[in-house]
């Protein structure tokens, strides 16, 4: 039997890497999301005096069109995002790992729009998107272009969803080059033997091996997307006329400036709640298709 | 009908890294390097017969995975024709050259069943499903993994996961068996276990085989022919009692037999047209077969290196007519006795039945002690200063 002794200083060992994290974690976690419920509950502008109010504002959200139309936005963009990204980055992933000259810069390159920060992204696309692009457009005569994209109500949503999937693509790509790494050459070449090729290769084979790679990368994009801030902030600030206005957005601009500071608190909790479901969601889903290699 | 004919098979891996890591130490490889590149194999010449079972055997790196590789189509064939069934398949996509191939680690497909593994080949032929289940069932049956086919490889053993990839091999028919190491991964006694059932498969199915090893024991019991190779040449191809019995030089007389045959300088001495060979004070006369063979070969009285098996070697009484050395280690293996001893700057071993042992040479045998031995000139291995026999 192993004595107790040589079990707790082991534990010891853990519990003193554990609990400084976990005390962080806490601090700058549980305890904001525990004050946003909190603060839910009251009818607080954000300065002043509050009085609770029960359960109102969390009622009121299923009412409020504008927290409606954002969650429209929210999801429209976060599904369209997610898909995108997802499905470009696995045939930028599936070339990068092929055995071409230059791989290694190439890959180098791609990820570069990782290591830049959303905003200044964001900045820069704004740049491009109002006198660039539409200069473009009035020289070579495409009217489709000659006006901003940020200017339409119909469009504008497509330059956000252009702009985060620039940046989402690279992490996602480099993800899936590991996971494209971890099948065995091998199997491969049995592949080719039995006459797995081409679509049917990457179907039958690849596809299937780097599932737990898909299901990573989806979770994380799609939170992603449904947090997405920094590149509204950048280009749009939810217009125009509220048609690009995100959770996130609407939540920080009525929350800190519009007086709502309460009813937004409630927004923000449900919006967690919101997200935690949609990754748990995935990941059961995707995780019965994962394989334990 | 699958006769297979490598035709001055040549594989070059070009020079490209050479150039790169000019500050690294040279790799360790007796490969020649010409300006083309690395060269892998040359000149590979094998005619396999319609159902023939072909070892291709040699230590790591001597070019013999390549070869196979290049018989799948799985590495490109540098130069030289290789031809299946009288056709010529050097640019042939693997699938398109009906063969099948057992990898050493297995290569099974991880997130099918081994129903599904062993399907997979039928499936992309669009076969219909009821002969599918019903081939698939046999080769089962065959393998005795039956049982299992439910089951996914990782819950397999490494003995069972190979029969699958044996199974998914042959369900197909393949004209062409390769197997490239595939008992390598398992352990000594389930291997002895696969290699008896790998020849009774062979009785079993119409294919011919190319199989790679490095374990001489396994090239000797499966194969009808060996081809043994050495940095990418091939040293000598023959049957098993062939290179044996006529080892073409001293790389494949160590190479082939444990223990390794012993090797020593000696002298080849002509007089009146018959040939003896002289180890330090001892005078052996050859046999006359081997005389024969000397003469064809219009041999001349020269230092040699002489060849010996261990088994070949007879403890002698007297100290005359024998050799002398000291024994090192003896190994007590039951019914022989594995000796090592020095004798004349050489490390030399000899197998001693011990049957033919009395309690008093029994006793004689321990370590330190001199040992007198001898053999016969029709065991004797007669190899040039450059290695090859010449014999042959």
């Amino acid at each position: 039997m192993i004595k107790k002794d040589a079990w707790s200083k082991n534990e010891k060992i853990f519990l003193g890497l554990l609990i400084p994290i976990l005390l962080l974690f806490f601090c700058f976690n549980t305890l904001p999301l525990l004050k946003g419920f909190y603060y839910g509950l009251t009818n607080f502008r954000g300065y002043g005096n509050y009085d609770f109010v029960g359960l109102r504002n969390f009622a009121d959200l299923f009412h409020d069109v504008r927290v409606g139309k954002s969650y429209l936005f929210t999801f429209k963009y976060a599904i369209v995002m997610t898909i995108a990204v997802n499905l470009i980055s696995l045939v930028l992933a599936l070339g990068l790992n092929s055995e071409i000259k230059g791989k290694n810069t190439l890959r180098g390159v791609y990820f570069v729009p990782n290591i830049l920060g959303g905003l200044v992204v964001g900045y820069i696309f704004s740049f491009i998107f109002t006198y660039i692009l539409p200069a473009i457009g009035a020289a070579t005569g495409i009217e489709f272009l000659s006006n901003s994209l940020l200017g339409s109500t119909r469009w504008a949503w497509v330059a956000i969803v252009i702009v985060g999937a620039w940046q989402g693509i690279a992490m996602n790509t480099i993800i899936y080059i590991s996971g494209l790494q971890t099948v065995p050459e091998d199997v491969y070449e049995a592949g080719m033997l039995d006459g797995s090729t081409g679509w049917r290769k990457f179907k039958d084979i690849t596809l299937p091996l780097i599932m737990p790679f898909v299901t990573i990368n989806l979770v994380l994009c799609m939170k992603n997307a449904m947090m997405v801030f920094d590149q509204i902030m950048a280009l749009t600030k939810g217009g125009p006329s509220q048609s690009t206005e995100s959770i996130s957005y609407l939540i920080y601009n009525n929350g800190m400036s519009g007086g709502q500071f309460g009813f937004q608190s409630a927004n923000a909790f449900v919006f967690f709640i919101v997200i935690v479901a949609i990754s748990l969601f995935q990941m059961t889903v995707l995780g019965s298709k994962e394989e334990q290699l | 009908m699958a006769e297979i004919i490598l035709n001055h098979i040549k594989k070059v891996y070009p020079n490209i890294e050479g150039k790169k890591k000019k500050g690294e130490p040279e790799k360790k490889s007796n490969l020649l390097v010409t300006e083309e590149g690395v060269l892998a194999v040359q000149d590979f010449n094998l005619h396999i017969k319609d159902k023939e079972f072909i070892v291709l055997v040699g230590p790591s790196g001597c070019g013999k995975s390549t070869t196979l590789r290049m018989v799948a189509g799985l590495e490109g064939i540098s130069g030289g024709d290789l031809m299946i069934d009288g056709k010529k398949v050097n640019d042939v996509e693997p699938k398109d050259r009906d063969i099948a191939m057992v990898f050493q680690n297995y290569a099974l497909y991880p997130h099918m069943t081994v129903r599904g593994n062993m399907e997979y080949p039928l499936k992309l032929q669009k076969m219909a499903p009821e002969e599918m289940r019903q081939r698939v069932e046999e080769a089962a049956e065959i393998l005795g993994i039956t049982q299992y086919l439910e089951r996914k490889p990782k819950a397999l053993s490494g003995g069972q996961r190979q029969r699958v990839a044996i199974g998914r091999a042959i369900v197909r028919n393949p004209k062409v068996l390769l197997m490239d190491e595939p008992l390598s991964n398992l352990d000594a006694k389930l291997r002895n276990q696969m290699r008896a059932e790998i020849i009774k498969l062979r009785q079993k199915i119409d294919a011919t085989f190319i199989y790679v090893t490095h374990d001489q024991t396994e090239a000797m019991t499966l194969g009808d022919r060996i081809v043994i190779m050495k940095d990418g040449v091939v040293m000598q191809i023959g049957t098993p009692q062939e290179v044996f019995d006529h080892p073409a030089n001293t790389f494949v007389a160590g190479f082939i037999g444990m223990p390794q045959m012993n090797i020593f300088d000696a002298e080849l001495l002509e007089k009146n047209g018959t040939y003896s060979v002289k180890l330090a004070d001892l005078e052996i006369e050859l046999s006359p077969e081997k005389q024969q063979r000397l003469k064809a070969n219009e041999v001349k009285a020269q230092s040699i290196t002489l060849g010996i098996r261990p088994e070949h070697i007879t403890l002698a009484k007297k100290a005359e007519k024998s050799l002398k050395g000291t024994i090192e280690v003896s190994e007590m293996m039951g019914s022989a006795i594995h000796l090592h001893a020095t004798a004349y700057g050489k490390d030399t071993i000899m197998i001693i039945q011990t049957m033919n042992l009395t309690e008093e040479e029994k006793n004689s045998i321990s370590i330190g002690k001199e040992i007198h031995f001898a053999f016969s000139g029709n065991m004797i291995h007669v190899f040039g200063k450059d290695g090859a026999n010449l014999e042959a």
